[in-house]
């Protein structure tokens, strides 16, 4: 199927949903990117599904055992199989290469598996007109070398941000690895990557810089404390082009900002303290 | 065919292609990134091999494999026309002990992942959005 058919039920009833977001496990810290996209590609005319989280695992996490990893992915596709949406759209590069490279192979799909990027630039002429706000920034998109080799994200992205009114895109040398994950089992690197960002953004002037991955989200929303910067994901832009309301909750806590009672026992409090807080008082590395 | 033994079958028809000539070795980027000492392209794609032949490997081969951080540079770059990216997550399932094997390198195994995860769900998204996401 032509991804550019995304959004037509032709030939499938009209009330069959047209395709499966798979945003993935850790994508749950950023619920309003979630929320944004499906309001996006709602706004194209794209009916849409959503799933995530553990539940709907490529297994990676498990990758040290294979037995574990597997049965993660089978029941992933299963459960994709039986939803019966002919596309399922990643947001996660993981996923995307699990699912090419493992999971479809081991269990026959009844699904097109492309990514989120792709359906929603085939789709920018639609998405033009509701950019109507102007997003007045010097705008450095963060990219990296190694999904991009698969599917355009670098470029695609950078033309669905061209889109916005009153904006100045720039862009980066892209850094190795398909996502900053990568860098964690390294030591320094990670650092190393985000100088050399905020370098490039000082060379350019750039005030924001633009996330097209959650991990690389996830590392980056502290940059803001030590740097006169914004962070935000293309989906944050696109959203504040078309006017809609959003908050960034992830990047607020990660900033120091408090985290509502009502969230924290939402979370669990013992869950909070053990597995969240830590991470949300992880220092700046730049 | 279970997973682990596509790993192996994966593993063994790929190093068996592979003549360890070391030019994905000088396309990667990330050799420049490790606080090791520079090694030999050949030395080190023969160690790359080595884990896909559930081998030994020598160490400079065991660090480019650890730290592959998926750029797929290398692909490109062999004259065997081999999918060595693959090739290389096949190579870094192998020293994590994915089919068994003794692990070469230290497992994090983060016990924590999926509590995080859920947690994570429940101060971002609604009651609903929980419900028919995840």
């Amino acid at each position: 199927m032509d991804m550019t058919d995304a959004g037509s039920a032709e030939g499938r009833g009209a009330d069959a949903t047209d395709l499966t977001f798979w945003f993935g496990c850790n994508m749950t810290r950023h619920g309003e990117i979630v929320r944004l996209t499906m309001r996006l590609l709602e706004a194209v005319g794209i009916s849409a599904e959503a799933s995530g989280g553990p539940a709907t695992c490529c297994g990676s996490p498990k990758e040290p055992s294979a037995a574990i990893n597997a049965g993660m992915a089978a029941r992933t596709v299963a459960e994709f199989n039986a939803r019966a949406t002919p596309q399922v759209a990643t947001w996660c590069p993981s996923c995307h290469m699990n699912m090419q490279d493992f999971m479809a192979p081991a269990t026959p799909t009844n699904f097109e598996t492309l990514h989120i990027t792709e359906v929603l630039h085939a789709k920018r002429d639609l998405l033009r007109p509701l950019l109507r706000h102007a997003v007045p920034a010097r705008v450095l998109l963060h990219q990296h070398i190694g999904f991009d080799g698969r599917v355009p994200v670098n470029r695609m992205v950078a033309e669905l941000l061209a889109l916005i009114p009153g904006m100045t895109v720039l862009e980066q040398k892209p850094l190795p690895g398909h996502m900053c994950f990568g860098f964690q089992s390294i030591p320094g690197a990670l650092e190393k990557a985000q100088r050399q960002t905020l370098d490039a953004m000082a060379a350019v002037q750039a005030d924001t810089l633009c996330t097209i991955f959650h991990s690389c989200h996830r590392e980056g929303v502290n940059l803001e404390r030590n740097n006169p910067i914004q962070v935000k994901n293309w989906v944050h832009l696109l959203a504040e082009a078309a006017g809609w309301d959003h908050h960034d909750d992830y990047k607020a806590w990660r900033n120091g900002g408090v985290v509502p009672d009502a969230a924290q026992q939402a979370a669990g409090d013992a869950v909070f303290e053990k597995l969240v807080a830590p991470e949300l008082a992880k220092a700046p590395l730049a | 065919m279970k997973h682990a033994e596509r790993i192996l079958a994966e593993s063994a028809r790929l190093a068996a292609a592979c003549t360890a000539c070391g030019e994905c070795v000088k396309a990667c980027p990330m050799p420049a990134w490790l606080p090791l000492p520079p090694a030999a392209p050949e030395a080190t794609a023969q160690g790359m091999r080595a884990v896909l032949l559930g081998e030994e490997p020598n160490a400079e081969g065991l660090a480019f494999v650890a730290a592959c951080t998926r750029s797929g540079e290398c692909s490109a770059a062999c004259p065997e026309q081999l999918d060595v990216a693959f090739m290389l997550r096949l190579a870094t399932m192998r020293i994590r002990g994915a089919v068994g094997e003794p692990p070469r390198v230290p497992v994090k195994d983060d016990k924590g992942w999926v509590s995080r995860v859920k947690a994570f769900a429940r101060m971002t998204m609604t009651e609903k959005e929980q419900r028919e996401w995840t």
